[in-house]
Formats: structure tokens, C-alpha cells, sequence
């Protein structure tokens, strides 16, 4: 009896709370129910005519994404600032990484509950044809009141690059980040003081390269001295430029079986090229002789890459320098020094993988351009991420806080250089210093003042190098029509080309002998036509 | 229940179902047993591949960090909320609608019956879904994690076919008695129906508990359920679109990992043995006295 009674209560008490939660969080969220947008709108728009300290401050949603490796936090040092000095009062929408596109695309798509910004996008993928129907400002269009971004575009001399983002309608859709140098924050690491030990020279060249992993091998015979670290697109897409191709799952261009030719300035089909079987003759190689990691085939993640070159197991890998810190940390024999160096030089100069110096970025939803403050908005937004002020509070923080400037120099606080963690860790976990998502102006010198000696002098020395990163290659502009020709011929290009990539490199496939079957294959599943379409549709 | 039982002298057989048992619990605790050894060890002994069953140089470091995790504990508060409120809500709605629907004398039974299995292959689809959603104004409230899933289909026929099953003596007597149908259900029917009830409850409060999906793309952030923080850490860090290579950049260490996955999923395990005594229970047990 009483149980039955009490069930009931506890029913009725779960819908009378959730009821009320209901209510407080629609208060809360003045996004859907409240007319406070066009309410602060028109207020704003008065204030304006005010004096400028009676202003209220502007009020906008904003979608941020959101990775668990730097979570975010509103009371961030440079939240509060940014919105302290541009008189902004954000309501960030804070999404994890994972979910970031799902939750953006049902925005697009449905055009509710979607924010007045959406961080971290462009408009690859679904977001072209998003873009195309309507569903999200062209913001190319409003150019007369992004001042601070043409600005830094010309400053950082990316006008061609920004006319590479236009879609087929001519117009670009989203502020992207931007870049004056591309980094070279990853690539070839190996143990340098094996090098000492066994007196060998640092790798210029791929077969410099194979002689060091074989002095490694034979000295520590149980070894496979390379490894890779998720899957082996890693190791292509940073070693395959060398090679003068880029193919597989993160190839350049997204095509995963055609290459660009950057004298020529057309596609060709890379994966049935002759750079291509020189590039697996290399790395099969290694595979043969047992230098490279037989486990490459499925994902290494961190943890396990971090092992095999923590123990001992692998001596050298294609990563990132981020990584090396956990690594050395947790090694135990002594003297064990990681080391990143420089883009080796393969048959076609010394590349690393190509970059792009433009980056996801500010998009608006359709809905926003309703708004009645949306020209005060849009001029807001360039303010706070591209104004010279603005930018510098997202990469160093607040001035007398976490930096102040020794004539051009940059000094950061001690707390922070003296911080176990590093002064770009630190900056990025305490004070939202540094986050991929808010940071869209990205100078490289002033970047490098946040690691050690020894990273900014790699990065010089590719600087100087020739054309060490190349331009990620055009996009084709193919219409809906096209592009689902495109997308039903590259599906199974792709899936041969993997199998056989990896019948290559392990040796169940001969390169001498099967090569012409291979390339048959690719040619029955057209990848001459592909290419075709691909040269096509270039923007003349 | 707990009747003496005389004991036999143990044959081979025995011994070998015992042992194929214990394996099996094994199997199933053996994994549990390792994620806590990892989130309990230190970086150092996990990347030198030296933690095992048990914890190598013990440190709560992982679990310092997941509690100050901006709102995690707000997060867990809202999956438990959720699992409550939305199994309370199931289990009352899936009563009435079981009930209803075990009297096949009603007419029109056989149509709704249809209905249900219909639904049950086909579905909207996620963006009408969200548009209705949306449209009934239950986006941004809790009602959006509740109301839309308070009746599953396949735990309706489970406890239709339940329903039928209690012998219509029962509800005849009960009538005799001078009840109505409400009372039957209340006083005859739920309370010898309570191990279709723990099971249901269980299904439904281990789907409230895990749903990290409808959380996702119907709630804001302050009502995220704590499912959508373990998928964040766990593979956090897949990366969409531009810069092939984020991804394989930044990643979250195991020890990290497995704290999570121990927080969260404990509380869910430990309410399986608490609801196992209903589990055993027979079907009518007490009701027709012999």
C-alpha cells in the first residue's frame, strides 16, 4: 500500500520539478521563447544615438566547440576580457567536438534554435550546398563592414587564397581564420641521442633515413624502428609530398586518389602514378627488412604510440611536437632525447604535408541577417577576432596579466614560464589563451615566443627552406549534379586503392609484378574520368 | 526460498558448469577491473605497459581532473534527474496504455496494435523528429529528454503480453469485489506485475541513463546529460573538416579515460543487483492460493 502511494507521490513530485526546471530554463535561455534579441536590438540601435557609456552592451548566441583536451570556461580570462572591452554580452553554447557538426547541421538545416554565430566552420561539405540554398549569410557580401578582416587579409597577402573559398555563386560564406605563415608543428621524430650513440648524422634525405632506421634495427634487433602513430594516413599525408603525390584518406585535396601538379596547375591521377610506386617501393621496403611497424595497418592511438617509443619498441615516428613532452616524461632509460626535425627530401624536394593558411572560422545563419542590430553585429564580430586588439587578447591573453611587452619583445608572467606544464599549455588551460576555436589571426612569430628555443629554431629553419609547405591544391566547383557523380566515382577508386596500398606496402602484392593489374583496376573504375571532372571544374 | 537442500556428492559435471560460470563472470568483470587499475595508475606505469588487474603507482590525479571538469557534476546531476523522472514517466505511461490495450474485447485494439508496430520499423527520421520537437516548444527543457521517449514500443508489447497473461479469475474476483478498472490495475494487477516492471524499468532507466544523443541536439549545455562528457573524452578529440591531422594531434590520456567510463557507468551496474530479487520472483506468485 504505502509503496504504491509512495510511487505515485514521487511521480507527481519528478512532474511538478521538471516542470518548473522547464520554466526557469526558458527563462534562462532567451534564445527561442523571449523577445529579448530584438528587445536589446532596438535598444542598442537607440543607444547609439546616445552617449557612448550609456550604451548596453550588445547581446548575441554563440555556437563554440568545445575539446575535452582544453575545456571551456566562461569565467577564461580572455572571455572576460574580450567582453569587458568590446562591450559584448556572449552566451556561449558550449558543444563538445564530437557532436560540433551534428549540432550545426541540424541548426542549418532546420533553421531553428540556431545561434546568431556559429564558430569553428567553413564551407566544405555539407555546408556548401547548405550555403548555396540559402541557409547561411553570404558574408562576402557585407565586405564594407569586415574592415579588420581585409585588413589582415592583405596584410598576410591571402586575397587569392580567400578568392579560393568563394563557392560556385562567387560568394564566401564564412570569415576564416588566417595565417601569415603556415606552421610546421609536426613531422619526422626520431631519438637523437641514438644518433650520438651509434655516430650517425640527422636525415636529410629518405635514404639517409632508411640508413639510420637500419643502424637502429641492427643494433636493437627485436625493434621495429619506425612506427606511426593513429593509422598510416598519418605517415602519407606527411611524406607523400616528398614523393610529389598526396593520396589516401587525408590526401590534399580531399579527392584521396588524385594528386596535384604544381608546375603544371592541373590534377593527374596520383595513385596509379610512377611517384606513387616509387613512394611503396620506399616503404615497402622498410616494411620487408622489418624497420617499419608491422602493426601500422590498424590505429595506433596515443597511448600505445607513447609506449612503443617510451620502451624502446619504435625509435622514430611521424608526429607531432606536442606529443614528444608525454613521451620523454614517461621514458625511463637515460639520456632518451626526442627530437623533430625538418621535411626530408625525397624525388620531388623536401615538402611536408600541405597546409592551408586559411582556417575554419565565423559563419552566420540565415536567421541572424533579420536581426534589426545586424550590421552592428557583424561589424562587433570582425572587431573582437580580427582587430589587432582583439586578436591579441585570444593568442596572449590581457596585457599586465599574462604578458607585457620589453620593447617588441614579449615577456610572460612568471607564474606562467615557470609552469610545469609549458607556457602554451598553461596559457590555453588557465586562461582560454591560444584555443583553436576563438584565435582567427595566427602570426607565426608571435606564436613561437610561446614554446621553447628549440622549437621556434625547427621552425626557422623550415622557414627558410624552399617551399617546405605547400598550398593545399584547388577545389573543383562542381554543382549538385557533379559533385554526386564525382562522390559515386571516388567511393570505389578509394576502396581499391586502399586495398591495394596496403597489399603494397606488406608485400602481398609485388610491385613489378602486379602493378599493371593494379593499374587496370583504377582505370576500370575511371579514374581518368575523375580526373577529368577534376581539371574540368577548375576555376579558370 | 531458502529451503535446505540436501547435498549430493559433486559430480564432474558440476565441477565443469562451475568453472565455465566462473569464466563467464570473469569475462564480464575482468575488463571493469582493468579500466579501474588504469584510471587509478600513474601516466609513467601505463605508457610502460606495466598496469595489469591492479593499480601500479597509485594516484587519484585522473579523477581530480574529471571533478573539476567544468560542469560534470551538474551534468551527472542532470543523467540522474533524467533517469528518474523519465523512468517514473515511462513506467506510468506504458501501465495505462499496457492495460488498455490487454483487454481484447476493446474495440479498435487490433488497429492501435498495428500502430505500434508500425512505428516501431519506421520512424520520421531525425529532422521532421527534431522539427516536431521543436515545434511543441520542448527544445532547451527537460520534457524534450523525457516526454519523446517515455513509450517504447517493444517494452509495450513486453508488458501487454504480461497483462494477458494474469489469468482473468483475478480481475473477475476483483470486480466481484466492487473495484473498477483503475483499481484493479492499482491493487490487483501492478502489484503481481512487478517483475515485468523491474524489467522494464531497468531497460528503460539504462536507456535514459546512456542517451547522450537526444541530450545533444535538443538541450543547451547547463542540461547536458553526463553521456555526452564521457563521448567527449573518450573520442573527443575526432576532428570534422579542415586540418586533416587535429585529430592525431591532442590526445586525452588513458588513465583520463578510464575514470570516466568507471564514473559514469557504475551507478547504472550497482542498481542491477539491487532490482535482482524482483527478477526471480515468480509470475503469480501469492495471488491464486492453491
Amino acid at each position: 500500500m504505502f509503496k504504491k502511494k509512495s510511487a505515485f507521490l514521487a511521480l507527481s513530485f519528478v512532474m511538478l520539478t521538471s516542470s518548473l526546471v522547464a520554466c526557469s530554463s526558458k527563462n534562462n535561455n532567451g534564445e527561442s521563447a523571449s523577445p529579448s534579441p530584438s528587445a536589446s536590438a532596438s535598444s542598442s540601435s537607440q543607444a547609439s544615438t546616445t552617449p557612448e557609456n550609456a550604451e548596453k552592451p550588445l547581446k548575441f548566441s554563440l555556437f563554440y566547440s568545445d575539446n575535452a583536451t582544453l575545456p571551456f570556461k566562461e569565467d577564461w580570462l580572455v572571455v572576460q576580457e574580450v567582453e569587458k572591452r568590446f562591450n559584448v554580452d556572449i552566451d556561449f553554447e558550449v558543444i563538445p567536438i564530437a557532436d560540433y557538426q551534428t549540432k550545426v547541421s541540424l541548426a542549418l538545416n532546420t533553421g531553428n534554435n540556431a545561434p546568431d554565430v556559429i564558430l569553428y566552420q567553413s564551407t566544405k561539405g555539407e555546408n556548401a550546398s547548405l550555403a548555396l540554398n540559402g541557409a547561411i549569410v553570404p558574408i562576402s557580401d557585407y565586405s564594407d563592414w569586415t574592415p579588420n578582416f581585409n585588413a589582415k587579409v592583405a596584410e598576410f597577402g591571402l586575397e587569392k587564397d580567400l578568392a579560393d573559398l568563394n563557392l560556385k555563386d562567387g560568394k564566401r560564406y564564412y570569415l576564416p581564420s588566417l595565417f601569415d605563415k603556415p606552421f610546421y608543428d609536426g613531422g619526422l621524430i626520431l631519438r637523437q641521442d641514438l644518433l650520438a650513440k651509434y655516430g650517425l648524422q640527422a636525415p636529410k634525405t629518405f635514404d639517409d633515413l632508411y640508413n639510420v632506421l637500419k643502424k637502429f634495427k641492427a643494433e636493437n634487433p627485436d625493434s621495429y624502428p619506425l612506427t606511426i602513430l593513429a593509422g598510416p594516413r598519418v605517415l602519407y599525408r606527411m611524406t607523400m609530398p616528398s614523393f610529389g603525390i598526396s593520396v589516401g584518406k587525408n590526401g590534399a585535396d580531399g579527392s584521396r586518389t588524385l594528386s596535384w601538379d604544381y608546375e603544371k596547375q592541373t590534377y593527374f591521377p596520383g595513385a596509379i602514378s610512377d611517384q606513387y610506386k616509387e613512394y611503396m617501393k620506399f616503404f615497402s621496403k622498410l616494411y620487408a627488412e622489418g624497420l617499419l611497424d608491422p602493426e601500422m595497418a590498424d590505429p595506433i592511438d596515443g597511448d600505445k604510440w607513447s609506449t612503443k617509443l617510451a620502451t624502446g619498441k619504435s625509435f622514430a615516428s611521424y608526429a607531432y611536437y606536442d606529443q614528444i613532452g608525454g613521451v620523454e616524461g614517461a621514458a625511463t632509460e637515460a639520456g632518451f632525447d626526442l627530437q623533430m626535425f625538418p621535411p626530408l627530401e625525397g624525388p620531388a624536394g623536401a615538402h611536408h604535408q600541405q597546409k592551408s593558411r586559411t582556417g575554419a572560422g565565423v559563419m552566420f545563419p540565415k536567421k541572424t541577417a533579420d536581426r534589426a542590430d545586424f550590421e552592428q553585429l557583424v561589424k562587433k564580430i570582425d572587431e573582437i577576432f580580427f582587430s589587432e586588439e582583439g586578436s591579441k587578447i585570444w593568442g596572449l591573453g590581457a596585457e599586465g596579466v599574462t604578458y607585457t611587452m620589453d620593447g617588441d619583445k614579449i615577456k610572460y608572467a612568471d607564474e606562467i614560464v615557470n609552469s610545469p606544464n609549458g607556457i602554451y599549455k598553461t596559457m590555453q588551460l588557465n586562461y582560454g589563451a591560444g584555443s583553436d576555436v576563438t584565435q582567427l589571426v595566427w602570426v607565426n612569430a608571435r606564436e613561437m615566443t610561446k614554446y621553447d628555443e628549440n622549437y621556434s629554431q625547427i621552425n626557422a629553419t623550415v622557414a627558410a627552406m624552399k617551399d617546405p609547405i605547400q598550398a593545399i591544391p584547388p577545389t573543383p566547383m562542381f554543382d549538385d549534379m557533379t559533385a554526386e557523380e564525382a562522390a559515386s566515382l571516388q567511393t570505389p577508386l578509394y576502396d581499391t586503392f586502399e586495398v591495394w596500398a596496403d597489399g603494397f606496402l606488406t608485400g602481398k602484392k609485388s610491385l613489378d609484378k602486379d602493378w599493371d593489374k593494379y593499374v587496370k583496376e583504377m582505370q576500370m573504375l575511371q579514374i581518368d574520368r575523375f580526373t577529368q571532372m577534376y581539371n574540368d571544374n577548375l576555376k579558370k | 526460498m531458502n529451503k535446505q537442500r540436501k547435498y549430493r556428492p559433486l559430480t564432474i559435471g558440476d565441477v565443469l558448469i562451475n568453472a565455465f560460470m566462473v569464466l563467464v563472470v570473469l569475462i564480464c568483470f575482468v575488463p571493469f577491473l582493468y579500466m579501474l587499475a588504469l584510471s587509478l595508475s600513474s601516466p609513467e606505469a601505463i605508457i610502460n605497459n606495466k598496469v595489469s588487474l591492479f593499480p601500479v603507482g597509485l594516484n587519484f590525479e585522473a579523477y581530480h581532473q574529471i571533478f573539476t571538469y567544468p560542469n560534470f557534476f551538474k551534468a551527472y546531476g542532470n543523467t540522474i534527474f533524467y533517469t528518474a523522472g523519465g523512468t517514473l514517466i515511462s513506467l506510468f505511461m506504458s501501465a495505462l496504455f499496457a492495460y488498455a490495450m490487454s483487454k481484447r474485447f476493446l474495440k479498435g485494439h487490433k488497429l492501435v496494435m498495428m500502430l505500434i508496430v508500425f512505428s516501431m520499423f519506421f520512424s520520421g527520421g531525425l529532422i521532421p523528429t527534431y522539427l516536431l520537437i521543436s515545434d511543441l516548444n520542448l527544445t532547451g527543457t527537460p520534457w524534450a529528454m523525457l516526454l519523446p521517449f517515455a513509450l517504447n514500443q517493444f517494452n509495450l508489447i513486453i508488458l501487454i503480453n504480461f497483462f494477458r497473461a494474469i489469468p482473468a479469475e483475478i480481475e473477475e474476483a476483483a470486480i466481484i469485489d466492487g473495484l473498477n478498472y483503475f483499481g484493479i490495475l492499482q491493487r490487483v494487477i501492478l502489484p503481481l506485475s512487478t517483475p515485468a516492471l523491474a524489467t522494464i524499468g531497468l531497460y528503460t532507466a539504462v536507456f535514459f541513463w546512456n542517451d547522450w544523443f537526444n541530450g545533444l541536439i535538443y538541450l543547451n549545455t547547463q542540461q547536458y546529460p553526463v553521456m555526452l562528457f564521457l563521448r567527449n573524452i573518450v573520442n573527443g578529440t575526432a576532428m570534422v573538416g579542415d586540418g586533416a591531422g587535429a585529430a592525431d594531434k591532442s590526445t586525452i590520456a588513458m588513465s583520463i579515460k578510464s575514470a570516466v567510463i568507471i564514473t559514469s557507468t557504475l551507478p547504472i551496474i550497482i542498481l542491477y543487483p539491487l532490482l535482482q530479487r524482483f527478477f526471480v520472483a515468480g509470475l503469480t506468485v501469492g495471488s491464486v492460493k492453491g
